[in-house]
């Protein structure tokens, strides 16, 4: 094995040396019970993550493989947005109205405004998509080719 | 990759395959350099907000810019919220490498992947209660403060020595353009010939499929966390509230309009900020003491100061008050003296605060906001305002004064 250059020694060793700052400052001023429920807390967000979140999301990936091919990436593009949208607005719909009204927090409907979000993505996957068969007509002319794939100089390619 | 392979045998039926072109070194490298930023940013802004709440003794914190804690929270809070959707794309990205045969091939390699561990339990967790903490919601068995501020240093030094551990993979990622990368699978490169580009001499792009393409899903990725991002910063950004989709806070709904994060009920001082008999104590070398009669007529200095909240939210308000060197001057002190201010709020962590350095000079005890007498969730009779200062360390329902 290589030994592994200078900047990686000082990098990791600077790496090191804040994790055990961080943990020494938990384990000294954070109460035991505290952190108990904090290591309880990073065990889940390892298994919610890899065990749940993940899976789920390669079994969204694998039904997608039957959305038909010339349309598929447009489906995943918008799939990726709107779940990334998704992930944030989760809270705030949960939380919405929970707050005092003085204090001018959480007081939108999140599901409406997350629904005009979802309404944004999908008109601009959808133009995206109506843009790439245009342009595959005019690039084609009339013999076609249905599912041929733009490259870089603009030819269809066939399959 | 320098490692010499050894025979690892065929992992079992049912163990996971991956076969999408999609992930790749050269994708990974380019979400890990946008999150890496992200987070450098996310822990350099709030190492400032802690130091807002507990400046050194020899550094008090600076009057000006009057907006500099605006900005660094703000950036703070957005970095953090962008980070949460970017870290779960970047997972995406290299999930195969969760299920790399042996589970364990030596000492080393054992404790690296119990650091990844660290790191991505750590990253999830000081993310997630980070965003939560906005919608005041702490389901968590432990106080947030000083949980959040110790897991950041073990953050970011999590992500210093995944650097160094992978810097040969991140250079390699980042000078190899994206549609030539490698095939990213559960297999390392050396036992998979299927990962095309995995030499420096063959070069062959991974074929090209129906599915979306790696170009596309930085684009999709982008796309996502933008709307996120230009519907959430309205909140502190105030030219995009109308398009606050997202955004947990609507300063010019509140009152006055500015937002309120305690009310008068919540902290149980309505009747005692209402009292006609309320007054001001000024203690110090001359105590004296103003009634609620006394403000008006002292009440004769203006400034623009932005209220900011530690939870990301701030807004530009316009406050007329008394100066608060005045008020120390009367009283025998000066612009070194500290001043502590104490509400009336009977109890509660943020019941008083510490003026002291150049916020002296700068600071109002303020009677009017937006050009209205205070309004009691504000603060009435009398509050605390002063420029790059921690919302909450603006005291409100002020009842004395000490100069020392």
């Amino acid at each position: 094995m290589n030994r592994p250059s200078r900047i990686r020694v000082v990098i990791g060793t600077a790496g090191v040396l804040l994790v055990a700052f961080g943990a020494f400052r938990l384990l000294t001023e954070v109460p035991v019970r505290s952190l108990l429920g904090l290591a309880l807390w990073l065990g889940a967000a390892l298994v919610v993550h890899d065990a749940l979140l993940s899976p789920g999301i390669l079994g969204v990936g694998a039904l997608l493989r039957r959305v038909p091919a010339r349309g598929r990436s447009y489906v995943q593009g918008a799939l990726v947005a709107a779940g990334l949208v998704t992930v944030v607005a989760i809270p705030l719909i949960y939380r919405q109205d929970s707050q005092p009204r003085a204090e001018s927090i959480l007081g939108q409907d999140f599901v409406t405004n997350l629904a005009v979000l979802f309404a944004v993505i999908v008109a601009v996957g959808i133009l995206a998509y109506l843009r790439r068969v245009t342009r595959e007509r005019s690039t084609a002319g009339p013999a076609g080719v249905p599912d041929g794939r733009p490259t870089e100089d603009g030819a269809g390619r066939p399959t | 990759m320098t490692n010499p392979v050894r025979p690892t045998g065929s992992p079992p039926e049912w163990w996971p395959r991956f076969s999408s072109p999609l992930r790749s070194t050269a994708l990974t490298a380019r979400l890990g350099l946008v999150l890496g930023v992200c987070f450098g940013v996310c822990f350099l802004t709030g190492l400032l907000s802690h130091y807002q709440y507990q400046p050194w003794g020899w550094l008090p914190t600076p009057a000006a810019p009057v907006w500099g804690y605006r900005i660094t929270q703000g950036v703070h809070v957005t970095t953090g919220v962008a980070s949460l959707p970017l870290l779960l794309v970047k997972l995406w990205s290299v999930y195969p490498n969760l299920f790399r045969r042996p589970v364990v091939r030596s000492i080393t390699h054992g404790i690296e992947r119990a650091s990844i561990a660290v790191l991505v339990a750590t990253a999830l967790i000081q993310l997630t209660t980070g965003f939560l903490n906005q919608l005041n919601w702490y389901p968590w068995p432990w106080s947030f403060v000083s949980v959040h501020r110790f897991l950041g240093y073990v953050v970011i030094g999590s992500i210093l020595l995944h650097i160094a551990v992978k810097l040969p993979d991140i250079k390699y990622g980042l000078k190899t353009k994206l549609v030539d990368g490698d095939v990213l699978t559960e297999k390392p490169w050396s036992e998979n010939p299927a990962a095309y580009s995995n030499n420096e001499d063959t070069h062959q792009p991974p074929p090209e499929t129906d599915a979306i393409s790696r170009r596309g899903l930085l684009t999709a990725t982008g796309a996502g966390i933008g709307l996120v991002v230009v519907t959430s910063v309205g909140a502190t950004l105030t030219p995009l509230e109308p398009i606050g989709l997202l955004a947990v806070r609507q300063p010019s709904t509140g009152p006055q309009g500015v937002p309120v994060n305690k009310t008068a009920d919540a902290a149980r001082v309505r009747e005692l900020a209402m009292d006609p008999a309320w007054r001001l104590d000024v203690e110090g070398p001359r105590p004296y003491r103003l009634e609620l009669a006394d403000l008006d007529e002292l009440a004769t200095e203006e400034a623009d100061f932005p209220l900011t909240c530690v939870e990301g939210w701030s807004v530009g308000a316009n406050w007329r008050g008394i100066g608060l060197l005045e008020v120390v001057r009367r009283a025998g002190g000066n612009a070194d003296s500290s001043v502590e201010l104490v509400s009336l709020q009977p109890r509660g962590s943020f019941i008083r605060s510490t003026v002291d350095g150049p916020q002296v000079s700068r600071a109002l005890l303020a009677t009017h906001l937006n050009g209205e007498r205070l309004n009691v969730d504000h603060g009435y009779p009398l509050r605390l305002i002063a420029p790059n200062r921690a919302g909450v360390l603006n005291t409100k329902w002020l009842k004395s004064v000490r100069i020392r």
